[in-house]
């Protein structure tokens, strides 16, 4: 694999030359390129640039696709942490490439990048999403009520009840969880995280009425029980939610029956 | 700039570039097993929980025997030196002990095969490698568990 | 090729899509296009709250806040759409509640409410609480629930793909919709979507401006669909910018923020507010206040070396406060500038924010071909559409609260039309204009590239048509994106591969904003006052006699093939309300 060395002048944003207090620093970034239309293998290919360490991935990332090559392909939109678009494995761990600094992953050492783990890979850093969302489907992601008729104002709920299932509303189906777990890289038909923590976001809403279904879904042979408990979804988390803990409450409430 | 650019313009022969192309890509890299609409199959049984929850509670009680176990043939009344014919002959002569070691065995065996499936299930990538790994692991249990359940209720200490 | 034959297409998958999507596939058999998935959409990025008068807090009714919006949009809302706003915005937020939307409950358990920009008590007496709110992450919420309503009606999505041309058929005299064409990301392939009615749901457009709070992926694709085909855009001079964005990068910081109480300050730490908006203060409408840390940045009192922002002050609120109630943008302040918000104060700057303007819809969101005529079968809904509820002035949590009830309008109404409707034949070749598009870059041996082009589309914009605009500056502007659309003929991309060619959709993106920029800047250059967001320091007072009108702005092909903006005007309903001058 060749690896490109540019010249400073080609490189995205540079500082004018002898510029002293630069806050610009030269960093490696080493990505999994995989592009089928051209060559079976993925491949690492590296690429030197010029950047502001308070700078995001997803910034180093544009930098090359806008600058030096255009081939390179991601998923991206809101670039702030919020729509879930750029999960992928930085320096072998998952995050969103937008919340993720340069100055945090030590740019002294090549950066890696590749796609997230345990979906189809379809080209350089894009996965096929749709066996995550069927996970996710799968579920039973919506509040069920047994009501025949609505009320007409709202449905009470108290602050305590509120806060019972506050940490799970904030997924944003970004994967990270999900592909970070080592079942799931294995075996794909696991829930797995995500789809877990969506579904204790209903098990546990007072207003719901279908926890009991819900449970039996993940009572199943690709249910909650294949959790290892090794927290790498908590980890990989970008909202912060305590992924296995919430995975946790899931078996608790399968044995005592009580959410 | 880099090779897989190199190969785009077709410039210089590398190894498998002419064989894909736009029209004509290569497969996708898949994961072993993924979800699809139809999978997986839902079984709505208890198995996994029961399996869950026997693995912690005979992971507890396992500690009590194994412990107890270890205690008695390798640390009190001289340790391991006694050990002979006659004192596993004299212990089972009491149904205390033959069931302890029943406990022990059965558990012991359950618990270590379950363990194993969920490694399998964990780690064994190709269907045909897993069904082997635990027709093997399943056969080995049952037999150890057979075999030793056996010998606990017919010893015979007058053998000879 | 594939054609697809759907009774209502809705292109788009963020608030408005989802919630015409709802409505419509109980009733028609319907396909929502959109090139992202769902959840991906910026409706999620929304973070104040959802504006109602449900009265759960403090006296309330939908007649203030209709009065509010009006005065908010500097009178050049019509008045009916706002009326239907306010008094459908109960209805829409208890919907959500219904859904499973988990709101902030107050201590007697029902939906919680907070103040926001703009929104008072009897006609500006004093801040209000109405916006309903869940935590900092409302849009958030707003967008999951509505995904998750999809997928309980068993909603049909095509994600990404990604609609680059709207058909138009002539039927006896009528330009009826025939369907739209979509470009299929993952295979390069080019879908033709048959379909009796089309809703377009597609966002905003705020990527010409440089620093946004809007997505990369914001790029008014549905805008410059319509108006390539001969329809008008109206009001695209009416931009807004959200006061309080993230100092150069533009990621927005709640008004919410200013709703529990921040502050704005200067440089000699001032609560400058105070002089430019008695009453309201820190809490008057978006435009106002980003013209007043404009104002305190010219004459010298903008923080840093540079002097070129402001602080968003909360380190006199409690932390509990600030984890429970804007959890979301002390992270930001962390993440992205390394900056403690329980003790120090957070560097803002105004950020481009929310298109006003867009395709013109009456109040069932069906789309308007010049000042009354209707397209049979074409309707919009969401920042896409202009109704006009947002006049020249958006207020904040207006935008969630329109995506809702004239996105369920819209729906509704579209799916009605297409149970009585009959299939609109296809022109002939109704890919050709989209694949012509598509090889001509592919195969293009141009010496331009997208990223140079995009970059000084944006500055330009930044600099001259931003919150400040004078004759001269958006002349600038005019001169240099006519340029730009010059240069991008010659544009060339380095992907000609046809999976996943995210090179081509950004050229494509990127010739969108060019033609909407045109538009903005022509629309601006033409509107010799100020009002609502748009501000010209050459004309610096409202004119109601010249201007109490809205801008509809239609693509003419000349003979010889060059292309212009022509202007003409549309007058605004008023039922209620006379303008007044207007004050905070």
């Amino acid at each position: 694999m060749a690896t490109p060395v540019l010249d400073k002048s080609d490189a995205a944003g540079s500082p004018e030359p002898g510029f002293a207090d630069s806050p610009y620093i030269t960093v490696t970034m080493r990505i999994r390129r995989f592009n089928p239309e051209i060559s079976a293998d993925a491949v690492w290919e590296d690429f030197q640039l010029e950047i502001d360490p308070k700078e995001r991935v997803l910034d180093a990332l544009h930098k090359i696709k806008w600058d030096l090559d255009g081939t390179l392909t991601f998923r991206r939109s809101c670039a702030h942490g919020i729509c879930g678009s750029d999960a992928m494995r930085i320096n072998g761990k998952n995050r969103l490439a937008c919340k993720t600094l340069i100055k945090d992953i030590n740019p002294e050492k090549p950066i890696t990048v590749e796609a997230i783990k345990g979906l189809t890979v379809l080209k350089d850093l894009v996965v096929d999403m749709e066996p995550f969302f069927q996970a996710y489907r799968d579920v039973m992601p919506f509040l069920i009520t047994k009501d025949t008729n609505e009320p007409t104002r709202e449905r009470l709920q108290s602050a305590e009840d509120r806060e019972r299932f506050d940490d799970t509303t904030k997924c944003i189906l970004c994967a990270a969880c999900t592909s970070s777990c080592p079942v799931f890289w294995n075996d794909g038909q696991y829930f797995g995280p995500a789809a877990i923590v969506n579904a204790h976001r209903f098990i546990f809403d007072s207003r719901d009425e279908a926890g009991e279904q819900r449970l039996e879904i993940l009572n199943d042979r690709d249910g909650v029980w294949r959790c290892r408990t090794t927290f790498n979804c908590t980890d990989a988390c970008p909202r912060g939610i305590e992924v296995t803990k919430a995975i946790a409450e899931v078996k608790r409430a399968l044995i005592t029956r009580r959410y | 700039m880099s090779t897989t650019e190199t190969n785009a313009a077709g410039i210089g022969p590398v190894e498998g570039a002419s064989l894909y192309s736009v029209d004509n890509p290569a497969p996708v890299i898949e994961p072993p097993r993924k979800r699809t609409k139809k999978t997986p199959k839902s079984t709505r049984g208890n198995f996994e929980l029961a399996a869950w929850l026997f693995m912690r509670l005979s992971g507890v009680v396992l500690v009590v025997l194994v412990i107890g176990h270890l205690l008695i043939q390798l640390v009190l009344d001289g340790g391991v030196s006694k050990i002979g014919f006659a004192f596993v002959a004299g212990r089972w002569a009491s149904p205390f002990w033959q069931v302890w070691d029943l406990l022990m065995l059965w558990l012991a065996m359950l618990h270590g095969a379950n363990g194993l499936r969920t490694v399998i299930n964990d780690y064994a990538e190709r269907p045909n490698i897993r069904l082997w790994l635990k027709g093997l692991l399943y056969t080995a249990t049952v037999f150890t568990i057979l075999l030793g359940t056996l010998v606990i209720f017919t010893f015979d200490p007058n053998i000879r | 090729m594939k054609i697809h034959k759907y009774d209502t297409v809705i292109v788009g998958a963020g608030g408005a899509g989802m919630r015409a999507a709802i409505e419509s596939t109980k009733r028609s058999r319907t396909a929502v296009l959109t090139k992202l998935y769902p959840t991906r959409s910026h409706t999620g990025a929304a973070q104040g709250g959802m504006a109602a008068a449900l009265a759960n807090v403090e006296e309330d009714n939908w007649e203030w806040h209709t009065f509010d919006t009006v005065k908010g949009g500097d009178y050049l809302v019509d008045q009916d759409a706002a009326e239907i706003l306010a008094k459908e915005a109960i209805d829409s937020v208890l919907d959500l509640e219904k859904m499973g939307l988990p709101f902030n409950r107050t201590p007697n358990g029902t939906i919680d409410q907070r103040r926001f920009g703009g929104h008072s008590r009897n006609h500006g007496e004093a801040p209000v609480r109405r916006s309903c709110y869940a935590a900092d992450r409302t849009g958030h919420m707003i967008l999951q629930t509505l995904y998750q309503n999809c997928v309980k009606e068993g909603v049909e999505f095509f994600n990404e793909f990604y609609v680059l041309d709207q058909l138009i058929t002539e039927v006896d005299g009528v330009r009826k919709s025939a369907g739209v064409v979509a470009y299929e990301l993952a295979t390069g392939e080019i879908h033709v979507f048959q379909a009796k009615a089309v809703i377009y749901a597609s966002g905003g457009t705020g990527k010409f401006f440089k620093v946004t709070s809007n997505a990369h992926t914001l790029t008014g694709d549905g805008q410059a669909a319509v108006y390539r085909r001969g329809l008008p855009l109206e009001d695209m001079e009416f931009f807004q910018f959200h006061p309080t964005g993230i100092w150069r990068m533009g990621i927005l910081l709640t008004e919410g923020a200013r709703g529990e109480g921040g502050i704005l300050r200067n440089k000699d730490g001032e609560r400058f507010m105070e002089k430019y908006a008695p009453v309201m203060k820190d809490l008057a409408s978006r435009d106002v206040v980003s013209r007043s840390i404009y104002t305190e940045i010219r004459e010298g009192r903008g923080c840093g070396p540079e002097g070129d922002h402001v602080y968003l002050d909360l380190t006199h609120l409690p932390p509990e406060q600030l984890d429970a109630k804007l959890p979301d943008i002390t992270e930001f302040a962390r993440t992205y500038l390394g900056i403690e918000p329980y003790t120090d104060p957070i560097p803002i700057q105004p950020t481009a924010h929310y298109a006003m303007g867009g395709i013109p819809t009456n109040v069932q969101g069906e789309v308007l071909a010049d000042n009354t005529t209707v397209v049979p079968g074409l309707y919009a809904a969401g920042e896409v559409a202009c109704v006009s509820v947002h006049g020249a002035n958006r207020l904040g949590t207006n935008s969630l609260l329109d995506i809702n009830v004239f996105g369920k309008r819209a729906g509704i109404a579209a799916a009605d039309y297409s149970q009585t409707a009959e299939f609109v034949e296809l022109p002939e070749n109704p890919e050709s204009l989209v694949v012509e598009q598509i090889e001509r870059l592919r195969s293009s041996t141009g010496t331009e590239r997208v990223a140079e082009i995009r970059r000084e589309l944006q500055d330009t914009m930044d600099a001259n048509v931003m919150v400040f605009r004078t004759e001269q500056t958006i002349k600038t502007a005019v001169e240099k994106i006519a340029e730009l659309r010059a240069r991008y003929r010659n544009v060339a991309i380095q992907d000609k591969g046809k999976r996943f060619n995210t090179d081509l959709l950004e050229a494509v993106e990127l010739g969108n904003l060019l033609d909407l920029a045109e538009v903005m800047a022509v629309s601006a250059l033409a509107r010799k006052e100020s009002r609502g967001g748009h501000y010209r320091e050459d004309y610096p007072h409202r004119d109601d006699i010249n201007f109490m009108r809205h801008t509809m702005a239609y693509r003419e092909v000349g003979a010889d093939g060059s292309e212009t903006v022509r202007l003409d005007y549309k007058p605004v309903v008023q039922t209620r309300y006379q303008p007044m001058e207007r004050k905070y």
